[in-house]
């Protein structure tokens, strides 16, 4: 026997999952210093060690094999869709129709002023509409995690979480139409630009429809064990996720459409823990180290003024459109104005969208989709900054003991 | 400061006031939806008022003075659609009952007014854990007098108010055991409970000025007595019963109260003693724990029966004067509860089949609200 056989051999081979569960540590820690210190929410610190430490920053993680990433956000993402979804009631909309015209308004001011925008400066139409089809979405994952952490509740939480997963639909239904009129350009057949989207939004609304008639069958025989039924809802989503991806669907709309969809079933009341359970909540946080991992900042090196004006741009659309109707929905100026700030932010179903379209389209991901990430970092790093703000001057966060 | 003379009101008028939870429909816990619910119903012509309470999760409504039940439940229906209407257009449900089963006191907002900021400095925790829902039934009365001895005679029956009204075994997300929990949060301020026994009206303006002059009270609003004097409306106010469930039985409880007063005033001309209050919050411990099954003690006779037992009885001596006032479908629902019971009955049995007090929220207000 020699030294070998039983200590490690020098240098140590590291793998770079232990410098990511370092990184959850440190992540982790910011986060609560955040809170502690500057009452920041914890995300930022999430997003921003994933930032710093990652290839984009200093690069002490070094790149991480896609596949395993990509799983782990699907995963996370589904969980939060669902969360989304099962919290709001589309029961709503027939009741207050304001609601869905405040909607609509909303999404097709930011498309109309980001496509604008690109289309002056010389951007081909359809680029540009794909762009704009992505700007429409507000982060689900960014809403969900900063509301839950801030116990944020009212009317400007209750249309935040409506409108965010309606605009989320709109963006991967709009998107995927672009893609296709893209590829139409591209010289595609008639036949295969029409059917995508046909088989995206069908199959989708089939696969969510499935999991609804499930999921209210399960916890029938199952009853109300809070516990046990996190963990077989968390099964399912991932079951859900992974079925969707095998069948080219859109996870995200399956995810969202099935958490609607349950909701818009159920007769009674269910209350998860956040993320149904811890597990859920280490994969939430996975998720935005992971995004700030994937931050890609290289498009501000030429195009920075561009990232800003359409940043401004898309926020001014948002404020603006949010504010017509909002005395007729039954929501005063101010709040409206917080509405308008929190549909700010951008993350991973933007991330998610941009990187679909670079796979279709290579040349996309060296041009807009450079400028995209760029915007989509800014906006996932000052996003929960700006929820979490407009949240409070709203009044819908609990009452800090002076 | 002085009290107010006592106003003239038409003897036997009655007016209710409701406090009622606000919900989100997610979670059916309380949301603090109370500006946005009460700017909606401002645009709506409605009858009666529909005010802000202490927190912003909760709200109150009014009816103006009604002389029976029909025209107390019509109004209180509208009012009830109004404040319903308004809910769902916001997706907030509305609900009865006396408590919120697992709302968390810490989680309360004060609203925004400054009689409510006053009363929260004073107060402290106990303002927010104020977070609870009475009804307060308003009666009028021939005079000053008239209502001080009226006052002493309901006084003994307090029980049966507390017992048909209560609705409030859940707190704080547990089953207190008790059919009223509600009034045990009334219990903690400094000045709730009885009345002096004082019988003249100008020896209950000497009362009021000697407290006054010590600076304790400013106005009769200081005191948080079961049953008080209100001079400005010339009425009395009966304040120990929970919201009901619904409004019909809202309605009935106030015109139960209604005709007991007829028939005290009418029929049983005995003067009220200072001993009647020996047995006066044993009885009243007796309803908030037990409900109808509470025991009661006549005080004169110093018999001892079941609160259920007691109502039944006054049902027959008051049938008469009932039929005077109309209210032969009101006594038709005390009936009612006597025989299926009160709220809490209604909510303990929600419990025991969904195991769940978010989803005994929800059917709570799905029975309020009527959908």
């Amino acid at each position: 026997m020699t030294w070998s056989d039983y200590l490690p051999a020098w240098p140590l081979q590291i793998s770079p999952a232990l410098w990511l569960a370092l990184t959850l540590v440190v992540a982790v820690l910011l986060g609560e210093a955040l809170v502690r210190h500057l009452r920041l929410p914890r995300i930022v610190g999430y997003i921003g060690i994933g930032a710093i430490l990652g290839p984009g920053g200093l690069g002490f993680i070094p790149q991480l094999p896609v596949d395993e990433w990509r799983l782990v956000v699907d995963l996370a993402l589904g969980i939060l869709l669902f969360e989304l979804g099962s919290k709001v009631n589309l029961r709503w909309l027939k009741a207050n129709p304001w609601l869905a015209g405040t909607s609509l308004l909303e999404a097709i001011a930011t498309f109309g002023a980001v496509f604008s925008v690109l289309v002056w400066l010389d951007v081909t139409s359809t680029a540009a509409a794909v762009v704009a089809t992505i700007a429409i979405a507000t982060s689900p994952a960014i809403i969900v995690r900063t509301v839950t952490e801030s116990r944020a509740q009212g009317q400007v939480t209750d249309r935040l979480l409506l409108m965010t997963a309606l605009n989320t639909i709109y963006a991967v239904i709009f998107h995927k139409l672009a893609i296709a009129v893209m590829h139409g350009q591209a010289g595609t057949s008639f036949v295969h630009t029409i059917f995508p989207p046909l088989y995206l939004l069908g199959g989708s609304a089939l696969l969510a429809w499935l999991f609804g008639i499930t999921f209210e069958r399960i916890h029938h025989h199952l009853g109300q064990h809070e516990e046990t039924f996190s963990f077989i809802l968390f099964g399912m989503i991932a079951f859900a996720t992974i079925m969707a991806s095998t069948l080219r669907l859109s996870p995200i709309l399956v995810l969202l459409a099935a958490g609607l969809i349950t909701r818009y079933q159920r007769k009674h009341t269910r209350t998860f823990p956040p993320h149904f359970g811890s597990a859920g909540a280490v994969l939430v946080v996975l998720m935005f180290i992971a995004n700030g991992l994937a931050a890609d900042l290289r498009g501000l090196r030429d195009g920075s003024l561009l990232v800003l004006l359409l940043i401004v741009v898309r926020i001014i659309a948002k404020l603006l459109a949010v504010l017509p109707l909002a005395t007729h929905s039954g929501i005063g100026w101010r709040q409206a104005i917080s509405l308008g700030i929190a549909l700010v932010p951008m993350s991973s179903v933007a991330l998610l969208l941009t990187l679909d379209t670079a796979i279709d389209f290579p040349e996309f991901a060296f041009g807009l989709g450079m400028v995209l990430m760029s915007w989509i970092v800014i906006l996932e790093l000052a996003g929960p900054i700006l929820v979490q703000v407009a949240l409070r001057r709203a009044g819908e966060t609990p009452e800090k003991k002076t | 400061m002085s009290l107010m003379p006592f106003a003239p009101s038409r003897p036997l008028s009655i007016g209710v006031e409701l406090e009622l939870q606000l919900l989100g429909c997610n979670d059916y816990n309380l949301a603090p939806s109370a500006p946005e619910i009460l700017r909606r119903v401002a645009k709506r012509t409605h009858p009666g008022e529909i005010k802000p309470e202490m927190t912003r999760s909760m709200i109150e409504i009014n009816t103006s003075v009604q002389q029976d039940y029909a025209g107390l439940v019509t109004e209180l229906r509208a009012l009830r659609d109004v404040v319903s209407d308004a809910g769902r257009f916001l997706n907030v449900a509305v609900a009865g009952g006396g408590t919120h089963p697992f709302q968390h006191w810490s989680e309360q907002k004060i609203s925004d007014a400054p009689r409510f900021h006053y009363l929260s400095e004073l107060y402290g925790y106990l303002a927010k854990q104020f977070t609870i829902f009475g009804q307060h039934v308003h009666l009028g009365c021939p005079g000053p007098d008239e209502a001080l001895h009226l006052m002493h005679m309901l006084s003994r029956y307090i029980p049966h108010f507390i017992a048909l009204s209560a609705s409030s075994p859940f707190v704080q997300g547990h089953d207190t055991g008790f059919a009223s929990a509600r009034l045990n949060s009334v219990f903690s301020f400094p000045l709730s409970g009885r009345a002096p026994f004082v019988l003249r009206w100008n020896d209950f303006e000497k009362f009021f000025a000697k407290m006054a002059g010590t600076g304790v009270v400013e106005s009769m609003k200081d005191f948080y007595w079961d049953i008080r004097p209100k001079p400005e409306f010339g009425t009395l106010e009966v304040r120990v019963c929970d919201t009901p469930l619904t409004v019909e039985i809202a309605a009935a409880i106030a015109c139960y109260i209604q005709a007991m007063s007829r028939y005290i005033m009418v029929e049983q001309r005995t003067a009220p003693e200072e001993d009647d209050y020996l047995v006066y919050t044993f009885n009243r411990f007796q309803a908030c724990r037990f409900g109808l099954e509470g025991v009661f003690i006549d005080p004169r006779t110093h018999q001892q029966r079941s609160i259920r037992e007691d109502i039944m009885e006054m049902l027959e001596h008051i049938s008469d004067h009932a039929r005077e006032l109309r209210a032969g479908e009101a006594m038709e629902r005390i009936r009612e509860i006597l025989i299926v019971g009160n709220g809490t009955s209604w909510q303990r049995r929600a419990y025991a089949n969904e195991h769940n007090l978010a989803d005994v929220m929800q059917l709570q207000a799905e029975l309020w609200m009527g959908n």
